[in-house]
C-alpha cells in the first residue's frame, strides 16, 4: 500500500515581507531600508506523505499556509529548509485563465497550457479535441479568449489540467466558477482521475466539496500541521473550534 | 550550471511553443499578419534609402546598402532586449502557479526576436540583388560574406547574455528598463550605423596614436565592433565620403572581433549563472 508519490519532510518556508512598497532601483539604494523587511513564516516544519491514488484536502483559515505549500509541491516556491520528493509530473489548475492569451485563440492556449504543464506540442494537439469537448466550447474554440465568458475560461482551464495525464493534480480553490452541471462533471471526472491511480491535492473552504471529494484532510493551522486524518474526525475538530 | 543546462534541455518544446506564441501574438489583430515582419524592414530600408539618396546626397557608392548591414543586426539587439526585460514580469501569473525553467522566458523573447532578424536580412539580400541586378557591374557581395554565421552566432551569445542580466534585473528594479531605454538610445550613436568606423579612425579632431586609442576603444563596445564586423564581412570594400573627401579603406580588424567574441561568450555564462541564481526569487519579489 505504501508508495508514496509525494513526500514532505520537515518543509520551512520563511518570506521577506517588505513594508517600503514596490521594487525599485530605490529600494536597493536605500539600503537601511531594509531592516524594514520582515521575515514572515509561513511554513514552520511540515512532514506528511501523499500515497498514490488518494485525494487530500488541505483546510484552515486564511494565512495558515494552504496556498504556499501548494506553491512548495509545485515547485514554483525553493523551500526554506526540508525537502519535497515528488514522483511523477505534477499538474497546478491554474486560476481563472491564467495562462492564456486573450488575443489568442482557445485551440492556439490549449497548446501552449498543454505544453506548459508538461505535454510535447504534438500530444498537446492530439488532445485538443478532447479538451474541448470536455469544457464545451466546441463553438468558440477558434475565437480569442477574450471573448469567452469567466465560466467559459474556467471550464477550459480545468479541461485543461486534467487532460495532461499528470500524477498529481493540484486545485486551489477554483472549482466553484463553473455552472451546476459544469461541477458536477468536475467531481466525476475527479472521480475517474482517481481511480485511474491519480493523487489530488486540493485547497477548499467549501467543506461540501471536501467532503464529497476528499478521503483524507489535512488541517493546517499557523504553518503547522494541527490535524492529519479522516475527513470526517478532521472537520469535525477544525469546525468544532472557533 | 550543466545540471540548469539539461533540465533546459527537457523543456526544449516549451521553448519552441513560447517562440510560437510570442511570434504569434505580435500581429495577432494586424490585417497583414506576419506580412508585417517582412514590411517592417521594407519600409524602413526603402524610406532610409531615399532619404540618404535624395536629400544628404551622400557620394558614397550604395550607401545605404551599408547602413542597413549594421541598421538590422542593430535592430535585434534593441529589440530583442527591450522584449526581454518585460518577459519575467508579464508572465508572473503563469511562473507563480506552475514550474519550468524560468530562462525560457527570456530566451524566447530572444529567439522570436532573432527570427525577425533572420527575416529582415533575407529581405535585405533581396534588395542586394536587385541593386545588383541594376548595376551588373560592381557586385556588392564579398567572399568573406561565409563569414556572417559566425557574426550571428557571436551577436546571439551577447544579447541572450543580456538578456539574462536585464530580465532578472527588471523583475526586481523596473528602473532597468528606462536605464535600458535611454542606453539603447545613446549606443545607437556611439556604433558605427548612421556613419562608417573609418570616420571615427580619421576623424579631423584626433591625431596621431590619439585615433588609434579611440578607434580600439570604441570597438571595445561589442555591439558596435558587430556593427563594423557586418558592414565589412557581408559588403565590399568601400573608401566612404565625408562631404567631398574620400576616407581610406580600412580592413577587417580579426583580433578586435576576437576580443567581442570573447567578452560575448563571458557575458552569456555570467549571465547564465547570474539569472540561475536569482530566478527561484522572482515569485518572491517583494
Amino acid at each position: 500500500m505504501s508508495d508514496p508519490v509525494l513526500s514532505i519532510e520537515n518543509l520551512h518556508k520563511e518570506f521577506m515581507l517588505s513594508h517600503s512598497g514596490s521594487a525599485s532601483l530605490k529600494t536597493m539604494l536605500l539600503w537601511w531600508r531594509k531592516r524594514r523587511m520582515e521575515h514572515l513564516q509561513v511554513l514552520r516544519g511540515i512532514s506528511f506523505e501523499i500515497n498514490k491514488g488518494e485525494c487530500v484536502a488541505l483546510v484552515g483559515k486564511n494565512g495558515a499556509g494552504k496556498s504556499s505549500l501548494l506553491s512548495l509541491i509545485a515547485r514554483v516556491y525553493k523551500p526554506t529548509s526540508g525537502t519535497v520528493t515528488v514522483s511523477g509530473r505534477i499538474a497546478p489548475l491554474l486560476e481563472l485563465g491564467a495562462g492564456f492569451h486573450p488575443d489568442l485563440t482557445g485551440a492556439e492556449n490549449i497548446l501552449f497550457n498543454g505544453v506548459i504543464l508538461g505535454l510535447s506540442r504534438a500530444e498537446a494537439k492530439r488532445r485538443t479535441s478532447q479538451i474541448v469537448d470536455f469544457a464545451g466550447i466546441a463553438h468558440h474554440i477558434d475565437a480569442p479568449v477574450r471573448t469567452y465568458s469567466s465560466g467559459m475560461l474556467a471550464r477550459l482551464g480545468f479541461s485543461i489540467a486534467v487532460h495532461v495525464d499528470a500524477d498529481i493534480l493540484i486545485v486551489d480553490e477554483v472549482l466553484a466558477v463553473g455552472d451546476f452541471e459544469f461541477e458536477k462533471k468536475c467531481y466525476e471526472k475527479l472521480d475517474q482521475f482517481q481511480k485511474s491511480g491519480g493523487t489530488t491535492l486540493f485547497v477548499s473552504h467549501d467543506m461540501d466539496a471536501v467532503r464529497k471529494v476528499a478521503d483524507r484532510c489535512i488541517w493546517l493551522k499557523d504553518g503547522l500541521i494541527e490535524m492529519d486524518g479522516a475527513v470526517d474526525t478532521v472537520l469535525q475538530q477544525y469546525l468544532g473550534t472557533p | 550550471m550543466v545540471r540548469e543546462l539539461r533540465e533546459l534541455w527537457r523543456f526544449r518544446e516549451l521553448l519552441v511553443a513560447m517562440v510560437d506564441r510570442e511570434l504569434r501574438i505580435r500581429y495577432k489583430n494586424s490585417f497583414f499578419g506576419f506580412f508585417w515582419s517582412l514590411l517592417n524592414p521594407l519600409i524602413t530600408m526603402t524610406v532610409m534609402w531615399a532619404v540618404f539618396k535624395f536629400f544628404l546626397n551622400n557620394k558614397t557608392d550604395s550607401f545605404s546598402a551599408y547602413i542597413f548591414a549594421a541598421y538590422l543586426p542593430y535592430m535585434f539587439f534593441q529589440m530583442a532586449l527591450l522584449d526581454c526585460s518585460q518577459s519575467i514580469i508579464s508572465a508572473l501569473p503563469v511562473i507563480k502557479k506552475v514550474y519550468f525553467p524560468r530562462e525560457i522566458l527570456p530566451l524566447a523573447a530572444v529567439l522570436s526576436n532573432f527570427i525577425h532578424f533572420m527575416l529582415s536580412l533575407g529581405v535585405y539580400f533581396v534588395f542586394l540583388l536587385a541593386v545588383w541586378l541594376r548595376h551588373p557591374q560592381n557586385s556588392p557581395f564579398t567572399i568573406t560574406l561565409v563569414w556572417v554565421p559566425v557574426l550571428i552566432i557571436i551577436q546571439l551569445m551577447l544579447v541572450t547574455g543580456l538578456a539574462f542580466f536585464v530580465s532578472a534585473l527588471n523583475t526586481f528594479y523596473e528602473d532597468v528598463k528606462y536605464m535600458l531605454g535611454v542606453g539603447l538610445y545613446l549606443l545607437f550613436f556611439l556604433s558605427p550605423i548612421m556613419y562608417f568606423s573609418e570616420q571615427v579612425r580619421f576623424s579631423n579632431s584626433l591625431k596621431g596614436a590619439a585615433a588609434d586609442w579611440v578607434y580600439v576603444i570604441y570597438h571595445l563596445n561589442p555591439i558596435a565592433m558587430l556593427c563594423t564586423a557586418y558592414r565589412k564581412l557581408m559588403l565590399a570594400p568601400v573608401k566612404p565620403y565625408v562631404g567631398d573627401h574620400q576616407l581610406p579603406y580600412l580592413p577587417m580588424d580579426w583580433g578586435l572581433l576576437g576580443v567581442t567574441a570573447l567578452v560575448s561568450l563571458t557575458l552569456l555564462v555570467f549571465g547564465y549563472n547570474f539569472f540561475n541564481s536569482m530566478k527561484w526569487k522572482f515569485v518572491e519579489r517583494p
